[in-house]
């Protein structure tokens, strides 16, 4: 992500109009972004872009919908803002988008699997695909491809698709792009025991916190969601792994053919359950049965909500 | 404080398994990226140098806590007739639930422990006491490990903690090259240490007090909390501070979990056919289910309103009834966990600082 | 007397009320013989069904789970089934990621007048599900030798870099 004194100047010219604008600013050390709400032309100067800013702020919108909003949005990210300007769940006069092209974004988790706690982090510095990461007297350094988000893997979109103001030069890399996961491909090899086991350990530390549901963009429920109401009673209050499960099964059942893969459930999740599995999962079977992926065209229409009354896909019923 | 004892690394897993005969032994465990609490089972990833990411609350205050199970007993056949009482109200069996399991958590840093003696002044009062809580309280000892590298996200010296405070603890393990000094902090602590695994750590003392300066010296100077008492007030009413405070904010529960000192619960019967039982479950103010009333009225609709509360009962709520006493032990879980890394640190601060500009 | 006498399991349809819940019916009142493991639901259409109803159904235990509704192009209200369609293909699609053999769901439509049909697929669902026995519990706690299985999975993949 280039451009930071471009985009500045953009959203000081786009202010006077809009309410707020969202982006991210330094969070707590220097390993860690934060969404920054730009409401006065001073806020600006804390703008930052980069590998940090893995946060979909689009995830803001819903909650925003009577006002005037700028986003900065990377290309994952733009796919949210489409998704819900297809659903209508947001209105396109209201909304202004600062789009960048993205080099990938950084997984927190994965370099705490590299490396453990860091401690008291000092310094953090991106070069020619190194990350060094300045911790106490330590130095750490990391490949950055090991520890982006998943999702950059097999990123197909790294630009914005949809903006006002694009800021900086499009990329089109493509080559060197993997169209599967290679967690995926792991997964597959495992048997339907297996899986029902792998799941269920996963499941059992779920806390049921909802920061999967809440950081999800297109999970616009929120404080209404089936998963809290008592009636229906469609998950017991109780922690165990049976309704965390079952939970897990709300959320990918309603975001299917709607998930934009932007990985933030996972991101969110304190407890690391592989999330993301179960969603690529799910958007596989969406991309076999409808040739369709979600967020990429405005005017299109999420496979769920209409039909053909001959399915190109799905085979006659044999009995 | 008692004397000091050794254990060295190759022994903690002995020690962990000589624990183990009496009672439940929990351990942090690694499991994706999260270290959670898990019972020690032979052979599990054990992780004692990483700060566990869920608090060890759960053995006191478990995410699931049966407090009495229900079972519709089969209506009896009135004499005579041969038909049964059609009008007789089904007679319900109740079953308390009292937990009795002995329980030691090994391996809680020393903010978590502490987490406990804040539930103690809500839930062992002069009029009230919990059963449940007070009972796992009693069944439950803590190891506790002090830490030697804190994370950017600690700051327990500025709310009355510190890299090795005691409170809460029963025996407190400082790392020094090679093991753990360990020191009993109560008579439970003591008689866990009575193994033949632990030599004499006298001759270690220095190192560990060294160990302890370094991380204080890590963690920097404490912040002072003690206005925010005032300040909090003050600023209840200032819708536009804490939109500001919150805007970021998700309303996920995630703060609210994984700190040791969120005591808030939820009650529910859940039933299956004719039985069922009552449970408490953990709840979070950041829910706007928190507040909704039976009445379908919710004082708390916006997430500013909840993040307020949070904020507010922690550093100006509790002490203000609880002799100044912040209802926070500084861990960083809540900063480091979330997923748009709100900082309660800099949320206090921004009270404490704040100037009315219009006045 | 049904076929699985004693030792049936818990199978649960979803039929809708005009073709399907119909067509049951007609082929009760014609006598046509049917196992009696599964545990009807009617709901008003095909298009009714959320496919939560069935992961629901599979979290309670329920060892197979059939929903039938009505052919294509011949729903009473006109299009539920095409979207049911939709949804059913991707469940269906779905369930081996969770590990529940896709096996012991089936969606299918059998009309009002189809009785011998209805009968032909309660007894092969039914027959189905009798070969893959009870369905794994999400709520029986995993085994030592499930535990050290996923552990050796974990150990064998990438691993945990935080444990060393
Ligand atoms: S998925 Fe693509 S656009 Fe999104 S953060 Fe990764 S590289 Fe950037
Ligand atoms: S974020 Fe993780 S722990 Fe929280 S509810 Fe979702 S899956 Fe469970
Ligand atoms: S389910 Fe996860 S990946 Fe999909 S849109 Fe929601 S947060 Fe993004
Ligand atoms: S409020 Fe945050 S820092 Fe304080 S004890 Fe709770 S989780 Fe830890």
């Amino acid at each position: 992500m280039t451009g930071l004194e471009e985009l500045k100047t953009k959203i000081l010219g786009a202010l006077p109009e809009l309410d707020v604008v969202i982006g991210w600013e330094q969070g707590y050390d220097a390993l860690n972004a934060t969404p920054l709400f730009i409401r006065k032309p001073e806020d600006v100067e804390r703008l930052i872009i980069g590998p940090l800013c893995a946060h979909n702020l689009a995830t803001y919108l819903p909650g925003l919908k009577d006002k005037k909003v700028g986003i900065v949005v990377k290309g994952c990210d733009s796919r949210a803002v489409i998704e819900l300007l297809q659903e209508k769940l947001i209105n396109k006069d209201n909304i202004t988008i600062f789009g960048l092209k993205c080099d990938g974004v950084v997984n927190l988790n994965k370099i705490r699997k590299k490396i453990g706690d860091l401690g008291q982090i000092r310094k953090v510095v991106f070069d020619s695909g190194i990350i060094t990461i300045t911790a106490g007297e330590t130095d750490h350094q990391l490949k950055f491809s090991e520890v982006r988000m998943d999702k950059c893997d097999t990123c197909k979109y790294p630009n914005a698709l949809l903006f006002d103001h694009f800021i900086g030069t499009p990329d089109d890399r493509q080559n060197g792009i993997e169209p599967e996961h290679i967690s995926d491909a792991e997964f597959e090899k495992m048997s339907l025991e297996d899986r029902f086991a792998f799941w269920k350990q996963e499941m059992s530390r779920c806390v049921r916190c909802y920061a999967c549901r809440n950081a999800c963009p297109m999970c616009v429920c929120r404080d209404h969601c089936v998963a809290v109401t008592r009636d229906p009673h469609w998950i017991s209050q109780e922690n165990d792994t049976a309704d965390n499960w079952m939970f897990q099964m709300i959320h990918v059942m309603h975001l299917t053919g709607r998930c934009v893969e932007c990985g933030e459930c996972e991101r969110a999740c304190p407890m690391d359950i592989p999330l993301m599995l179960l969603r690529r999962q799910m958007n596989k079977g969406v991309r076999d049965v409808f040739e369709y992926e979600a967020g990429i065209d405005p005017q299109g229409k999420p496979p769920l909500l209409t039909f053909k009354v001959e399915e190109d896909n799905i085979p006659e019923r044999e009995w | 404080m008692s004397e000091k004892k050794f254990l060295k690394n190759e022994s903690v897993i002995p020690f962990i398994e000589g624990l183990a005969g009496g009672r439940k032994v929990l351990v942090p465990v690694c499991e994706g990226d999260a270290v959670i609490y898990r019972p020690y089972r032979k052979d599990c990833r054990l992780e004692l140098t990483r700060m566990p990411t869920i608090s060890p609350k759960d053995a006191t205050f478990p995410r699931t806590e049966t407090l009495m199970t229900f079972k519709q007993a089969p209506v009896a056949k009135t004499e005579g007739d041969g038909e049964g009482d059609s009008d007789a109200q089904p007679k319900l069996e109740l079953t308390e639930t009292l937990p009795e399991e002995k329980v030691v958590v090994f391996g809680s840093r020393p903010c978590g422990a502490r987490g406990k003696s804040i539930f103690t002044r809500v839930y062992e009062t002069e009029d009230v006491k919990d059963p449940y809580f007070i009972g796992r309280r009693d069944n439950t000892l803590f190891v506790s490990i002090a830490c030697a590298a804190p994370e950017t996200t600690c700051f327990c010296t500025s709310v009355g903690g510190g890299p090795a405070d005691t409170t809460g603890s029963d025996v407190i393990l400082i790392p020094v090259d090679g093991g753990y000094v360990a020191e009993a902090v109560t008579e439970h602590g003591a008689e866990l240490l009575q193994s033949d695994l632990l030599t004499s750590g006298a001759d270690k003392a220095g190192e560990a007090e060294a160990v302890i300066q370094k991380s204080m010296e890590l963690l920097g100077d404490a912040d002072d909390f003690s206005i925010a008492r005032e300040k909090l007030i003050e600023l209840f009413d200032n819708d536009e501070f804490w939109f500001d405070m919150s805007a970021k904010c998700i309303s996920c529960g995630t703060c609210t979990y994984l700190c040791p000192t969120c005591y808030c619960f939820n009650i529910t019967d859940e039933t299956a056919g004719k039985s069922g039982k009552r449970i408490r479950t953990w709840d979070t103010c950041m829910s706007n289910m928190f507040t909704m009333e039976a009445s379908g009225h919710n004082p708390r609709t916006s997430k500013a309103n909840r993040l307020k509360n949070r904020v507010g009962h922690k550093f100006s709520y509790y002490p203000s009834l609880h002799d100044k006493v912040i209802a926070c032990c500084g861990c960083g879980r809540c900063i480091k966990s979330c997923p748009a890394a709100v900082d309660i640190r800099e949320i206090v601060k921004s009270a404490q600082e704040y100037e009315d500009v219009n006045e | 007397m049904p076929v699985y006498d004693g030792k049936e399991l818990r199978i649960i349809g979803f039929l809708c009320n005009w073709c399907s819940y119909a067509g049951a019916d007609t082929a009760g009142v014609g006598r046509f013989q049917q196992p009696t493991d599964l545990r009807i639901i009617k709901v008003p259409c095909s298009g009714r069904i959320d496919p939560l109803f069935i992961l629901k159904a599979f979290q309670g235990g329920a060892d197979g789970v059939l929903v039938s509704g009505c052919h294509p192009r011949d729903c009473h209200y006109a299009e539920g089934n095409y979207y049911a369609r939709r949804r059913l293909e991707l469940l269906k699609r779905f369930l081996p990621v969770t590990g529940i053999d896709p096996d012991r769901f089936e969606y299918t439509w059998v009309s009002a007048s189809e009785a011998p049909r209805w009968q032909h697929v309660v007894q092969t669902f039914t027959d189905r599900i009798h070969k893959l026995g009870p369905s794994p519990l999400l709520a029986a706690p995993l085994t030592d030798a499930e535990m050290a299985k996923l552990q050796s999975q974990v150990e064998a993949g990438s691993g945990c870099g935080c444990h060393k």
